[in-house]
């Protein structure tokens, strides 16, 4: 269970404050205008921001004053996702780990390139692949990564109607396989419907 | 974050020890120097005329380098950057790289040999010309600064985003208003620093201004504490001339960082298929100030080889060159393998003191002004401030210091290679930081997220650093082939480097074979600046 409890950060003049809960393996959608703070509550979640007040947990135990590092957590961000000099296959060693994680295998990896149908593009650098392409290979190692957590920045931004429909099919089935926790920043309806067990309005 | 884990924390305790290291010296030999000469500082001196002339002259060449090298640098940035099919275009960023890390040496003798008393060009100039002076320093500053200038201002350009391009050309806008609204807000910034950072280096020059200068009428602060220490060894005079220089040159500096912000660009964004049209008069102006441009900078090199015509066969194998050649590039190799690594070092508290200061800012806890910590502003003035620290006061400093604790003749060479070493981290800092900074802008986040250890972390910055590595070993490397101030003081015959010998000959007449040793050196330089171009 991921449980957010009076939690506050100000940002420049106004104070943003935060308290929800959410089961673990169940997916929530996040929605609000530009600049309410979505980003703001998954950077905190994550550990890039530290809280002015309240407490962040995650099975009943504080998340707060744990590093970025040492969290639970795997974060898709909106942009740098990728780094740009190295090919995507060892991108994806990167966050994936394979030879020491078992939970993972290359086979999964190579069943999820194919349904997000990325498959042809490993040996590539990113610099090579187009924004929709480039968004699809974070997804993947976003959500085959260990940890339990998954925060989701606009996942599905720059995808056309029938791959953003192919990779929210995807990702509903990984979460749910996996058991992920997931919280997914959005401002489509049709993701909600989807995807969502349960929807946040900022 | 990655920077706070115990690997990262261990690269950042070597990183102050680095910074430290670079520290000492400066604080070594002003302590030498303060214990040395007993009556402190010669203060009385302020007042005399002979310290206002050098002063004053110091200052206006400075500023008239400055500003011409960086006027004339913006017409041929414009014509390299408007006219992308221009003959031999990347020749000639080569050789404006070339110029500028040019062993001082050899310009000197090339300028001689085309402008000095017999040289080709005077029966053009009448009666009057005289390289030596204000005319011939002018020259030779503008010869070494303008190139990069010109190269600074146009990765500056190529800055400008085809969108802007693209935007101009669709509302139809007059090239006024395209100058207006892209090519002066792209550039404005950048001159003033450019102009800042070619002054400060023209107020430190040090050799060209004791070879092309003279009297108190052609003198610089820095040729100035060298004749006090060389002459009369009158350590109180040299000490007031060097805070004299530390003040005005540190100032400028501090300004310079701390206003002037060096808009870095990213080559990964720096790609162009559109470019505006431009007029056809344009094109012929920008193509003949093309042309002055190479001819400008050809000439002095290119004076140097009927210099070579005049020696016989026997003074041909009569010259030891050799190992000169092999001793300068020893040393060379030395200095920038060593400033690599200390700089890779020293910036890593640089980095560290960026991010947390970002992380507080994020927040909401501001302990910065425009981002910056006081941390960060400390740790970058303590990294460069050897760029503004007189070179002579280094070298002499630490000379008495060492005299009476070590056998400074036999520990010579071990002292150039580090003073050097020193010198030309400020160099590599300015290379490498922009590059460092933007990786952890782009991608600290995302290390932190992968939650990458300090191994891996470091085997993805490899390929990212990779080319800028090479391209800054080149150019600390040239810098450091190209010393004479440290190996004056240090140096001596047993380990004659290629520019002492240039001047050991120019200073007894001996044109043809200075002329031969500066080719020498030119070819090498050329060999160097031709492998880092083709790794880009």
């Amino acid at each position: 269970m991921l449980l957010i409890d009076k939690l506050t950060i100000r940002r420049g003049e106004d104070m943003l404050s935060y308290d929800l809960s959410l089961e673990a393996g169940k997916i929530m959608t996040i929605q609000g205008r530009s600049g309410a703070g979505k980003s703001t509550l998954l950077d905190l979640i994550a550990g890039f921001l530290q809280p002015e007040q309240g407490d962040i947990a995650w099975n009943n135990q504080s998340l707060l004053h744990l590093s970025v590092e040492q969290r639970p957590v795997s974060m898709l961000f909106q942009a740098h996702n990728l780094f740009e000099h190295i090919s995507v296959a060892k991108n994806l060693q990167l966050g994936l780990n394979l030879s020491t994680d078992n939970s993972v295998s290359e086979v999964d990896v190579e069943t999820a390139a194919k349904a997000l149908g990325v498959e042809e593009l490993l040996q590539r650098k990113p610099t090579a692949l187009s924004g929709g392409q480039r968004q699809r290979i974070a997804l993947l190692r976003t959500l085959l990564r260990p940890e339990p957590l998954v925060l989701l920045d606009e996942p599905f931004t720059g995808l056309d109607d029938a791959t953003r429909e192919q990779a929210t099919d995807w990702v509903l089935s990984t979460a749910r396989q996996y058991h992920k926790t997931v919280l997914l920043i959005t401002h489509q309806d049709e993701d909600v419907s989807r995807l969502a067990d349960c929807n946040l309005k900022i | 974050m990655h920077f706070f884990t115990l690997p990262g924390r261990l690269l950042g305790v070597l990183g102050y020890s680095a910074l430290l290291l670079i520290t000492l010296p400066t604080i070594v030999a002003f302590y030498a120097l303060i214990g040395f000469g007993g009556d402190g500082v010669a203060w009385e001196l302020l007042s005399d005329s002979y310290f206002h002339a050098i002063l004053y002259f110091s200052l206006k060449q400075a500023v008239l380098s400055a500003g011409l090298s960086v006027m004339l640098a913006w017409p041929v940035a414009r014509a390299l950057y408007y006219l992308p099919d221009l003959y031999g275009r990347r020749a000639f960023l080569a050789l404006c790289l070339l110029c500028f890390v040019l062993p001082t040496l050899i310009l000197i003798t090339g300028l001689v040999a085309l402008l000095g008393r017999s040289g080709w060009l005077v029966p053009l100039l009448g009666e009057d010309w005289n390289l030596y002076g204000l005319h011939g320093i002018l020259l030779a500053h503008i010869f070494l600064n303008m190139p990069f200038a010109v190269r600074a201002l146009f990765l500056q350009l190529q800055g400008i985003p085809d969108s802007s391009w693209r935007l101009a050309a669709q509302l139809k806008i007059t090239g006024r208003q395209r100058f207006a609204l892209i090519e002066w807000p792209a550039i404005k910034g950048r001159l003033l620093v450019l102009s800042g950072f070619v002054f400060v280096l023209c107020f430190n020059s040090f050799a060209v201004v004791l070879a092309l200068g003279g009297g108190p009428q052609a003198t610089t602060l820095e040729v100035a504490i060298y004749q006090s220490l060389k002459y009369d060894f009158n350590i109180p005079e040299a000490l007031t001339l060097a805070w004299v220089q530390l003040l005005i040159a540190g100032s400028l500096f501090f300004l310079m960082a701390r206003f002037g912000a060096m808009a870095w660009l990213s080559p990964d964004t720096a790609s162009r298929s559109f470019m505006p049209r431009v007029p056809k008069a344009t094109r012929v102006v920008l193509y003949l100030v093309y042309m002055l441009a190479w001819c400008f900078l050809l000439l002095p090199l290119l004076a140097l080889m009927p210099g070579l015509l005049a020696l016989d066969a026997e003074k041909w194998l009569g010259l030891n060159v050799f190992w000169p050649t092999v001793t300068t590039l020893v040393l060379g190799i030395t200095a920038a393998a060593l400033a690599l690594l200390l700089t890779y070092l020293l910036l890593w508290p640089l980095r560290q003191a960026r991010i947390n200061s970002q992380l507080m800012q994020m927040s909401g806890r501001h302990n910065s002004i425009n981002g910056y910590s006081r941390l960060q502003w400390s740790l970058e003035w303590l990294a460069t401030h050897n760029l503004v620290a007189p070179a002579m006061v280094l070298s002499v400093g630490l000379y008495v210091f060492f005299l009476t604790r070590i056998n400074v003749d036999q520990w010579g060479i071990v002292l150039v290679a580090l003073l050097n070493t020193v010198v030309i981290i400020p160099f590599a800092v300015q290379q490498m930081r922009p590059r460092l900074l933007q990786f952890d802008d782009q991608y600290q986040r995302l290390c932190a997220s992968l939650k990458l250890s300090t191994g891996q972390r470091l085997q993805i910055e490899w390929p990212w650093m990779k080319q800028v590595l090479i391209s800054t070993f080149a150019l600390v490397l040239l810098l450091a082939m190209g010393d004479v101030a440290i190996f004056s003081i240090f140096g001596n015959g047993d380990w004659m480097t290629l520019p002492w010998l240039i001047y050991s000959y120019a200073g007894t007449y001996r044109i043809p074979e200075a002329s031969l040793a500066a080719v020498i050196l030119l070819v090498v330089c050329g060999l160097i600046v031709m492998l880092f171009e083709r790794n880009n």
